[in-house]
């Protein structure tokens, strides 16, 4: 520890002083699962500081350099001496853990119901990086923005420290007493029990459920998800006999039509469907087609060959319109659609491309609404995409919430009919489309149990708070897609006095109640039977633990008969119907607004982690906050600008929040993301934003995420955004460069430049990176990876607004064309670590200077901030701490307490006030692995280096390797012809490089 | 005044001034340098007994300088091996034992070789190249008590990192090489080495 | 000294006939009476500034550098501004006591004094933001290049321009102060011998270094001045190229242009005499001292301030030109945006300010209305400021990549400082001309005298307030 703290910079002056930090837990006192309680607040490890003259942070040697730099005699310097450090070395030594070498666990992430493998960094008992699993068939070693903050709300400060009885702090035998009671009160009076879940993904926890169903016959389990999948569920079972979600191949379909469906971006599981999309459409294979329909820009669009802007009212005949033509091809009986919701030729273009490809060709739709993805199924079936591109046999388990149900459960809470009520990973009060209704019905209930992590919306109003673990707390398992498995376990043991729900749930029947022996048991019973590698269970635990995942194949007996179409004509003509109503508009309330999960927030249930607040909207580059996102067009005919709030008002509410134009945004429709305004979530996320759950309604047994008939009015005020890019378009200067299938295969402009410089000698290695402009869909995990990876500081809305943002990556995005209907284009833009760099001539210090590797090395304790740097950088991508942004109580996010500075990364130095900063390529990985390479004595493998933006990438847009090595990826990625440097012409040289954007826009 | 006593006056002057000067100066060069630095320590632990008289090999306690960034300060556990065997208990032996024993942290020591937090020292790094402890730690096999021997500057780290990528340590050779040749790159003498 | 033909009286620089005593007494007078209300009013004034700089700075590194305006894309706006601008108003300070004395430009004498004064203060003013810029101004020490030290040793980067800014500003301060300084020497003798006090003989005493004004000193002071005239003089054009290099070196469109450096140094010496003009009115009117800063030396300032000014005005079509002709795309976009993007304002004020406002003194009834030269001289001062904030704010707001593109909006504490610059620049100023001789006396003699005697040679050389003109001739004789 104490050298720990020799490199990883604890503050160990205050570590003596206060109690020793007790915190080296081997993996069995993990699953003892020993408590940290009491003992971390300012004991636990706080990484790397560069304190140099920080007058906020306790005494040291540097701060006399402050304090002399003020003119301090030398007769204060006689005095000069480091304050006393304490080290405390481990009581036992451990095999497993050596402080300051990194151990990596397979687990599962909970950031959302997609479920993704990972593999998670534990550095010194604290899990610190997230990184995906790349045994994972599905996910290969890819993550998202969510999940990649997951880490951080780990170390929520808000989190609950312990159970809560009527919102006071209980023991848990208290709570389990109570419990017990009612519930045997409950099963006496055959009283409704009811488990109110988000999608559950784990067979295991499915499997306890399943005890409560046959200890207690009342009771009853409701999945429900704020943004469900329900109506495609539905669907599938009234065209294929199935309540299944299909599993999709988006690479195996080379043409893709989507419906409003924004699959790379928060889809079911984006990042493997970002994955499969990237892997489709490799520009070195055969041409493939994507169009998009849909009313707002979401990243899906921006990366679409073809978008089509359409009222959401208008969805619907789009799928008509297309079942029709398809319908004629198939010489299916005429199906009678509504007039072309978009011109003819388009759709007749769409409809050969995918008849022209009968078999390969996917149509997806997001709209949560039975009839439209009734049609949509009839199409991919008489498409013949079912069991190609869309596989129902191994089905997907992502999203099982059920609308409809959940409506039932608030009206029988209405009615009082429920006597207990177990919330798990719900907050309904927040996200119902009526919460009042929802609270009110939940103050009827006799008992009702929470097991949030922390006192929101809804957990507020029960009388029992049963925090549960965070998921790299607990051990769990989960099956994102039939036959799928992978597995979770802990990484750290709870930080606070919580329980796992598998835990409490078992107790609460009774049972005994060891998560950990009850997973185990449900695998040997469960799921060892269904493998042959493996005989004996244990070897085939650790194998799996250590692995993570688990393909058992495909269920048996589950291929299902293709029942030759529901009854979707009925769909269709009530399709027809609606559409045609929704086509003539009366009156001024002729708006239409749109509802989505924004990429940085989803549902919100991440409200209060500041990583994913200040993470900019990958489309609208805004953060802390959403907005009313406006055609340009209309707002310059409402004379609204960006910042003036409106009021939208539907049938079921009204909602004020402030407009921002969008090119390619419908004219007569306004999109709102879900997820913001929060009331209760912590100090990070109150009122963020507005909150527009309210505004969805239930149709046909669905919750419909739009309304027509909208009014806007605007209320004359104005709020300031955050948006972290102002400008949007090129100026027609050379930065993202495209070319097209067409000249794609040509050699490029490979000129040379003329160079006034000396050749730099060449070192042993020269680390270079390469970014696919192509593949790369502007998702934004890698910036939040970024943040993770390197302490990158959250500074907050005001910052933000002063254009200070501190991401060392950032995804520029520009358009292209006409603002009714632009192109976009996503450029990651981080340090182009310049061979000829002009931040190095200018620094009057060397802070910032060339390795003998070609990285642009940036020296924080020599750095005296004069942003010269900055100015002379070209690409603008140095940071400056404008403030001291850790340990401030100005930036109170998760720097400035105790426990959420145990995400600090311990290889990284926590930039002091006043000096620049900017990518460092992960020079602390390179580090990592030359070390691993001297400690093994053999060289290091290309590839074996992998930056945090790379790791994380779900489209391989981005590679990192050394160019020296003609065999490198990174090398051979280089000799392309769409290979090009941002800004060359200014002989910059730098070590990114791109690859040109291609156009793909036809199949043949 | 007499005009004869104004040069000496200003003589004076200049002299106070430089003087003055350069011990200031010197003072700041040597600010934070802890050369010398012999901390009591909460257990009279003697290395001059352990590693001199009985030669316990460095690396058996601070296995940690093998594997990691830090050489690690031994756990009790550690120490049990050996006193666990031994006859001769003193009062504070038992202490470890019971720590061992309790799995509780007994006593915090005091840091002797600290660096500047910015500075990212891997100590495996150099163990595996076979640097000598002695090296940067001094003789410790004749240490009763701990102390810093060596400077643990910048200057001092790079003097040897330079005659290992067979660059001039004197500053003066240094700028004049500059203009025969250009010196070829050497990892160990980036500043990204160790600062980052 | 050139002669005049016969019948021409030389110009008078003097108005009336003072005799030498006279003239001791009108320059030494403000040092021991009491000064006017004028000068309290103003003092009290300049104080306050002083005291809004002291709070404002501390403030500022209390905080760190964000309570200023800047960000991401503009790096540097009022700081390195105000820097820019103190340095160049220095320059004319130079000129006048350096080249136009290497020219023998008579007129310079009973303003040198006081302009030299100027161009200290100013550096001293300079001097401060590269400091209050930094990030970490306790690291300051870090520009300089000290060796041996305990980093290995570790210099500073050469090739940076901030580091030849700390050279050349250096060099500039002191050979400022000992050109002042030196200046001073027999005046503070003159006063040595008028002063009542014993302290102030004492000081007085310490500070003229015992000068007896023999004939030998006379000789030896008017080599010194003319090697220290030599050595200044090159500074004049120096350092305002090298702090121009600070731009010029870039590769911000904006600042990467060769024209940089004269550009600069006529720029220096405009807003420089635009200050000594405006510090002279104030001083004559507050002192009282018509007589000796007479309407003509006014006039031939605003002559100066006619060519410079139109140099100026030169180099910013030039710089619209090559733009135009160069044809580089960023290059063009920048120019576009100085003159029609969010801060087209400032570069109109700085066209209305430095390229027309001059062009009045085409007209002598401007030249030699008080009134009119002291409203364009505030203006020239306003205009050089607003240059550098264009040629700054400008260039970064848009560069290269337009995702980096953003605005600089300052804040109080921007204003702050600068004002607070002006607060600690007149503080100087005004005690300066309390307790100083703000008007060279020996020289302005020497003016005198040659008045009297149409310009002949030495007078009454061994008489301790010599007229040094004559000497002068005598020593360049003795030097060749």
């Amino acid at each position: 520890m104490s050298d720990h703290c020799n490199g990883a910079k604890d503050k160990l002056v205050a570590l003596g002083a206060r109690r020793p930090p007790d915190y080296w837990k081997s993996p069995e006192e993990l699953r003892k699962g020993a408590s940290l309680r009491g003992e971390f607040p300012g004991g636990l490890p706080s990484p790397g500081r560069d304190d140099h003259g920080d007058p906020e942070g306790e005494t040291t040697r540097r701060d006399f350099l402050t304090l002399m730099g003020f003119g301090v005699t030398a007769a204060g310097l006689a005095a000069c001496r480091a304050p006393e450090q304490r080290a405390i070395p481990m009581a036992v030594a451990t095999d497993e853990m050596v402080p300051g070498v990194a151990n990596y666990y397979a687990t599962t992430c909970g950031g959302c119901a997609s479920a993704c493998s990972l593999v998670v960094k534990q550095r010194d008992g604290r899990p610190i990086k997230i990184e995906g699993n790349a045994a994972s068939a599905l996910f290969g070693g890819a993550t998202c923005a969510t999940g990649q903050a997951t880490v951080l709300s780990l170390y929520d400060n808000e989190r609950l420290r312990g159970p809560l009885w009527h919102g006071s702090p209980a023991e848990w035998h208290e709570i389990d007493e109570r419990v017990g009671a009612a519930l045997a009160e409950a099963h006496a009076r055959q009283a409704k029990i009811v488990l109110l879940s988000s999608t559950i993904t784990s067979p295991s926890t499915r499997e306890i459920i399943e005890r409560w169903r046959h200890a207690f016959p009342s009771f009853r389990h409701v999945v429900y998800d704020p943004v469900s999948a329900s109506a495609l569920r539905t669907a599938t079972a009234a065209a294929f006999g199935r309540a299944v979600i299909p599993h999709y191949a988006f690479d195996r379909a080379r043409v893709i039509v989507g419906l409003d469906a924004d699959f790379l971006g928060t889809w079911l599981s984006p990042v493997e469907f970002a994955r499969q999309y990237a892997r489709g459409r490799a520009p070195e294979g055969p041409p493939t087609l994507h169009v998009q329909f849909e009313p707002g820009m979401s990243i899906t669009g921006s990366n679409a060959d073809r978008r089509v802007a359409v009222p959401p009212s208008a969805l619907g005949a789009v799928a008509l319109a297309l079942l029709a033509r398809i319908a004629r091809r198939a010489n299916e009986p005429e199906v009678a659609a509504p007039p072309d919701p978009v011109d003819a030729k388009t759709l007749n273009s769409v409809a050969d491309e995918l008849w022209r490809h009968r078999g390969e060709s996917l149509v997806v739709s997001g709209c949560n609404d039975v009839a439209i993805q009734l049609v949509v199924h009839t199409l991919n079936r008489l498409l013949g995409n079912v069991g190609r591109t869309l596989d129902l046999d191994r089905p997907s388990l992502q999203r099982m919430g059920d609308d409809a149900e959940m409506a039932t459960l608030v009206e029988e809470l209405a009615r009082g009919e429920i006597h207990t009520l177990i919330l798990h990973g719900v907050n309904p009060a927040y996200d119902y489309a009526d919460p009042g209704g929802f609270l009110t019905g939940l103050s009827k209930v006799a008992f009702s149990i929470s097991t949030a992590d922390r006192r929101d919306e809804t957990s507020a109003a029960v009388h029992a708070v049963c925090p549960d673990h965070h998921f790299l707390e607990s051990w769990g398992d989960a099956e994102p897609v039939a036959g799928m498995l992978s597995l979770c376990q802990p990484i750290i043991s709870p930080l606070f006095d919580t329980r796992a729900v598998a835990e409490s749930l078992l107790r609460w029947l009774g049972e005994p109640s060891d998560p950990y022996g009850f997973l185990r048991d449900y695998w040997r019973t469960a799921v060892l039977p269904r493998q042959q590698a493996f005989r004996d269970f244990d070897a085939f635990w650790d194998q799996t633990l250590e692995r993570g995942v688990l393909d058992l194949g495909a269920p048996a007996g589950a291929t299902i008969a293709d029942p030759g179409g529901a009854d979707w004509r009925a769909a269709a003509a009530t399709l027809r119907d609606e559409s045609q109503r929704a086509a003539s508009p009366g009156g001024d309330a002729h708006y239409e607004l749109a509802l989505f999960e924004s990429v940085p927030l989803r549902d919100g249930r991440h409200a209060n982690n500041p990583w994913l607040l200040e993470l900019p909207d990958p489309i609208t580059k805004m953060t802390w906050g959403n907005v009313a996102l406006i055609a340009p067009s209309l707002a310059t005919q409402l004379g609204l600008g960006d910042g003036d709030v409106v009021s939208l008002t539907t049938a079921d509410g009204a909602i004020e929040i402030p407009v921002f134009q969008q090119p390619g945004q419908h004219p007569r429709t306004l999109s709102v993301a879900l997820g913001y305004g929060r009331r209760q979530v912590g100090k990070a996320g109150n009122d963020v934003g507005k909150n527009a759950f309210p505004l969805t309604r239930l149709v046909r047994g669905a919750r419909r995420t739009w309304a027509s008939g909208v009014t806007l009015a605007s209320t004359g005020r104005r709020d300031k955004l955050a948006s972290t890019q102002s400008h949007f378009s090129m100026e027609g200067r050379p930065i993202v460069l495209e070319t097209t299938r067409a000249e794609f295969g040509r050699a490029g402009d490979a000129e040379k430049l003329p160079n006034l410089w000396n050749e730099r000698p060449q070192g042993e290695r020269s680390w270079g990176m390469s970014i696919d402009l192509d593949s790369c869909t502007g998702c934004s995990a890698c910036v939040v990876a970024c943040q993770a990876e390197n302490n990158v500081p959250v500074i907050g809305k005001d910052q933000v607004q002063r254009q200070r943002i501190m991401h060392w990556i950032r995804i520029d995005r520009y358009y292209r064309g006409s603002e009714d209907n632009p192109q976009s284009l996503h450029q990651p833009m981080m340090c182009q670590h310049c061979g000829h760099a002009p931040c190095e001539t200018v620094c009057p210090v060397l802070a910032t200077t060339t390795s003998s590797e070609g990285l642009n090395q940036q020296v924080y304790n020599r750095c005296i901030g004069t942003r010269y740097c900055a100015n002379n950088c070209p690409y603008k991508v140095r940071r400056f701490n404008w403030y001291n942004y850790t340990q401030n109580p100005r930036f109170d996010f998760h720097m400035a307490n105790p426990v959420g500075r145990l995400v600090l990364n311990p290889d990284v130095t926590v930039r002091s006030r006043g000096v620049m900063e900017k990518c460092s390529l992960c020079v602390q990985r390179i580090h990592a692995v030359k070390n691993a390479a001297v400690k093994r004595g053999e060289p290091m493998k290309d590839g074996e280096i992998k930056t945090a933006c790379q790791q994380v990438c779900p489209t391989d847009a981005i590679v990192f390797g050394d160019l020296n090595d003609p065999k490198s990826r990174v090398a051979q990625r280089m000799q392309s012809e769409r290979t090009y440097r941002v800004l060359d012409d200014l002989g910059t040289r730098p070590n990114v490089a791109y690859l040109k954007k291609v156009r793909h826009g036809q199949t043949t | 005044m007499r005009p004869a006593m104004r040069p000496t006056m200003i003589l004076l002057g200049l002299a106070i001034t430089v003087v003055a000067a350069v011990t200031g100066v010197t003072r700041l060069f040597r600010m934070g340098m802890q050369q010398g630095y012999a901390p009591a320590q909460p257990i009279a632990f003697s290395h001059k007994l352990h590693a001199g008289d009985n030669k316990v090999p460095c690396l058996y306690c601070h296995y940690g300088a093998r594997s990691s960034r830090h050489a690690g300060i031994p756990s009790s556990s550690v120490c049990m091996n050996c006193h666990g065997l031994l006859e001769k208990q003193t009062v504070e032996i038992e202490r470890f034992k019971e720590a061992a024993q309790l799995d509780r942290p007994l006593m915090s020591w005091v840091k002797v070789h600290n660096l500047p937090d910015f500075v990212y020292f891997n100590h495996s790094r150099h163990v595996l190249s076979d640097v000598d402890c002695k090296n940067c730690h001094g003789d410790v096999a004749n240490m009763q008590r701990i102390e810093q021997v060596m400077p643990l500057t910048m200057g001092w780290c790079l003097s040897c990192h330079r005659e290992h990528a067979g660059v001039p340590t004197s500053t003066l050779d240094r700028a004049a090489r500059r203009f025969s040749e250009t010196p070829k790159p050497a990892t160990g003498l980036d500043c990204a080495s160790c600062h980052y | 000294m050139d002669r005049l033909p016969d019948g021409v009286t030389e110009p008078r620089w003097i108005a009336g006939a003072p005799t030498l005593a006279q003239v001791t007494d009108d320059i030494a007078r403000p040092m021991e009476g009491r000064p006017g209300k004028l000068w309290y009013a103003l003092f009290a004034v300049a104080v306050l500034g002083l005291l809004d700089l002291l709070g404002m700075a501390t403030y500022l590194i209390a905080n760190g550098i964000g309570v200023w305006g800047l960000n991401n894309s503009v790096g540097w706006a009022f700081d390195i501004t105000n820097f820019v601008f103190w340095i160049g108003i220095g320059h004319a300070g130079t000129l006048i006591s350096a080249i136009l004395l290497l020219f023998r430009q008579k007129w310079r004498t009973s303003i040198n004094r006081s302009a030299e004064a100027m161009t200290i203060f100013a550096v001293m003013c300079a001097g401060l933001f590269p400091l209050l810029h930094m990030g970490r101004p306790w690291d300051a020490f870090f520009i300089f290049p000290y060796v041996p030290n305990q980093h290995g040793p570790l210099w500073v980067n050469f090739r940076s321009p901030l580091v030849w800014d700390v050279f050349a500003i250096s060099t500039y301060f002191t050979i400022s102060l000992v050109f002042w300084y030196l200046g001073l020497i027999p005046d503070l003798a003159t006063l040595r011998d008028r002063a009542a006090g014993r302290i102030k003989k004492l000081v007085f005493g310490l500070f003229s270094l015992g000068w007896n004004g023999s004939h030998r000193t006379w000789a030896r002071y008017e080599v010194v001045s003319l090697v220290l005239a030599g050595l200044a003089t090159p500074l004049v054009l120096s350092v305002h190229s090298i702090v121009s290099m600070d731009f010029a070196t870039s590769l911000l469109p904006g600042w990467h242009a060769t024209i940089f450096p004269p550009y600069f140094v006529a720029g220096a010496i405009y807003s420089g005499f635009g200050m000594v003009l405006m510090l002279l009115i104030i001083t004559r009117q507050s002192m009282n001292l018509q007589r000796y800063i007479t309407i003509r030396h006014l006039d031939s300032m605003a002559k100066v301030l006619l060519l410079t000014g139109s140099l100026v005005s030169y180099a910013y079509a030039t710089e619209f030109f090559s733009a135009w002709y160069g044809g580089n795309l960023y290059e063009r976009y920048h120019f576009i945006n100085r003159a029609t993007g969010p801060y087209a304002f400032g570069f109109y004020l700085m066209v209305l300010c430095n390229v027309i406002a001059p062009q009045l003194f085409w007209w002598k009834r401007i030249r030699t209305s008080v009134g009119a030269l002291f409203v364009v001289s505030i203006l020239v001062n306003i205009g050089m400021w607003f240059e550098r904030f264009i040629i700054i704010v400008v260039s970064l707001h848009r560069a290269f990549l337009p995702s980096g593109w953003g605005m600089f909006y300052p804040t109080l504490i921007d204003f702050g400082i600068l004002i607070g610059s002006f607060g600690l620049f007149f503080t100087l100023f005004l005690l300066f001309i309390r307790y100083m001789p703000m008007i060279a006396i020996w020289e302005v003699k020497g003016v005198v005298t040659d008045q009297q005697h149409g310009g002949h040679g030495a007078h009454g050389a061994g008489d301790v307030h010599a007229t040094p003109a004559a000497l002068l001739t005598q020593a360049v004789n003795h030097a060749e």
